[in-house]
């Protein structure tokens, strides 16, 4: 009975939280100092290494037979022009509400990249009224496919297998800086 | 009567439980642990910070990809900055008309000449030390509300000066 009494007494016991207090006290305003609550990134290519290099060698290949184009109207109309061999084809995307429609323009692109999988650089022809956060909109829905759609095959050049990606037109360049 | 009154305080004074007696701090802790894990959430990892200044307000994009150490260039509604020193005007996001080249109206002198003097220092640095060297990337933090034609210009200066590579500062879109 003794000893079940000292077992109770054992288990009753109050922790000693204080050092672990200190330790919380000295983390916070390290980390209150190093908060970001907006992020900021940059528009690049986010392209895994071996992923990179198949897009590069298809970029290559296709510098001179295969070009896309694609012109923002300051009706926000998006124009796309497929330079094949030559030839050119002519898509347009109409605009929604005043606005570039972007689900409108994604549906096209990824049409176009069931034709030409391995086709990533795009040319990007805003015109001078369409403002930043139009531009960076259009890049955004040309860039990869949505996680719903299914993923892009195309054969990597080099090593003539089948390669998977999500990526659409990541590689975008603007077409007319140089042109004055 | 006054010497009795003090003896009956120091009656109780004596009587009286030593002073120790404990916080609760438990639920201190608790809150502190929330506070804790929330900033570890939001803590930055990135060794490059950019900090775009309150009249500036970015494009929101998708895009994930982490800033790098380079020149940084602002272009907002009062006027072009690079390195946070204001090198051109600009009234509403517009230039001037003295600001253009007359031969060359995509050319703006004063931004060449301030990005000149970037690039020869870069390869000033790159000459000194073997581990650096000048790739000619620049990051544009520019207001989201401005027209591609005054980027376009910043854009085609900094190709002239050497610095072909920019890349546009953007919110990262949650």
């Amino acid at each position: 009975m003794r000893a079940l009494k000292s077992r109770i007494d054992d288990s009753t016991f109050e922790l000693n939280l204080a050092p672990m207090l200190d330790i919380i006290v000295s983390i916070i305003p390290m980390l209150l100092l190093s908060v970001v609550f907006t992020r900021i990134t940059v528009i690049d290519t986010p392209v895994p290494q071996a992923v990179e290099q198949a897009v590069a060698a298809a970029n290559e290949k296709n510098k001179d037979l295969i070009q896309v184009r694609m012109a923002v109207a300051k009706n926000r109309n998006v124009q796309i022009t497929i330079v094949d061999h030559g030839q050119s084809k002519d898509y347009e995307v109409a605009a929604l509400n005043a606005k570039t429609d972007l689900d409108g323009l994604y549906k096209q692109v990824l049409a176009i990249k069931k034709d030409y999988p391995d086709v990533f650089r795009v040319e990007l022809n805003p015109e001078e009224s369409v403002p930043l956060e139009e531009i960076v909109a259009v890049m955004d829905s040309v860039r990869t496919t949505k996680s719903s759609d299914k993923k892009v095959v195309f054969t990597d050049s080099t090593t003539g297998k089948p390669v998977e990606t999500n990526l659409l037109l990541p590689d975008i360049i603007f077409g007319n800086v140089a042109g004055g | 009567m006054a010497l009795g009154r003090r003896r009956g305080m120091g009656k109780y004074i004596d009587k009286r439980v030593a002073s120790t007696f404990k916080i609760q701090i438990t639920s201190m802790v608790d809150m502190f642990v929330i506070l804790l894990v929330f900033l570890l959430k939001s803590y930055s990892t990135s060794p490059v910070n950019i900090n775009p200044s309150d009249q500036l307000t970015l494009p929101a994009s998708s895009s994930t990809k982490d800033p790098t150490e380079v020149l940084k260039m602002v272009v907002s509604k009062t006027g072009i900055f690079v390195d946070d020193k204001k090198v051109v005007d600009l009234k509403d996001g517009a230039l001037a008309t003295g600001d253009v080249d007359s031969n060359d109206t995509q050319f703006i002198r004063a931004l060449y000449s301030e990005l000149d003097e970037q690039v020869k220092k870069s390869r000033t640095i790159a000459s000194q030390n073997s581990e650096l060297e000048f790739d000619g990337k620049v990051i544009m933090q520019a207001e989201r509300s401005l027209p591609y034609d005054i980027l376009r210009k910043v854009m085609y200066t900094s190709m002239m000066a050497g610095y072909s590579d920019v890349k546009i500062a953007v919110m990262l879109k949650e």
